[in-house]
């Protein structure tokens, strides 16, 4: 098995696992209602998903699409918790609140 | 990476999309819409990502990037004006 290979069958491990948490975030914010269970489920599709996506870029062996996608690993990395801890906020001051949640 | 793979990750992705946007058609209020519309981004991302695998240039990466930096702001922004719009 020749190097080529063996990293496109780790390219296709990765992109087949983001895709499926993908599949899976998705159905989950289809189900639910209350929107903090949306924003767990969505910090599936924006947090682990796209970045498992991204590390396929390995499998492309070029470096100006490598270094891209490890921008892009940063960026998503820090915004992501930003953009969900905003969208929780707002919706705690509208006076949502889980089942579970009783302070 | 084999082509095959990218077609039918291409046309995975494609149709998640489309469940993104029956999920932004279903959302009740404001803030259901934005989450809506961040999922929407990040599927967008991903196609893009997915296009410049296929391609094999890095354009279409940097497009995602510019695109998930829009995504960010609008979304704090919305966030932000619910935020207030609530305590007042």
């Amino acid at each position: 098995m020749t190097g080529s290979a063996i990293l496109d069958v780790i390219a296709i491990v990765l992109l087949a696992a983001g895709l499926g948490l993908t599949t899976i975030g998705l159905y989950g914010m289809l189900r639910m209602d209350a929107i903090m269970h949306q924003l767990h489920a969505a910090g599936l599709i924006t947090g682990p998903a796209v970045i498992l996506v991204l590390l396929a870029s390995i499998a492309t062996g070029r470096a100006a699409i490598i270094t891209s996608a490890a921008l892009v690993i940063l960026f998503v990395l820090i915004t992501s918790p930003l953009s969900a801890h905003a969208i929780a906020q707002a919706a705690r001051r509208r006076g949502d609140r889980t089942d579970e949640d009783d302070d | 990476m084999p082509d095959v793979v990218l077609a039918i990750a291409l046309g995975w992705v494609t149709l998640l999309l489309f469940a993104g946007g029956v999920l932004l058609l279903r959302s009740k209020d404001t803030l259901h819409r934005v989450l809506a519309l961040d999922v929407l981004v990040v599927l967008v991302i991903v196609l893009l990502t997915l296009l410049s695998y296929r391609r094999a240039v890095s354009y279409y990466i940097d497009a995602a990037l510019a695109l998930a930096l829009l995504s960010f702001t609008s979304t704090l922004v919305a966030a932000g004006h619910v935020h207030r719009k609530e305590q007042r």
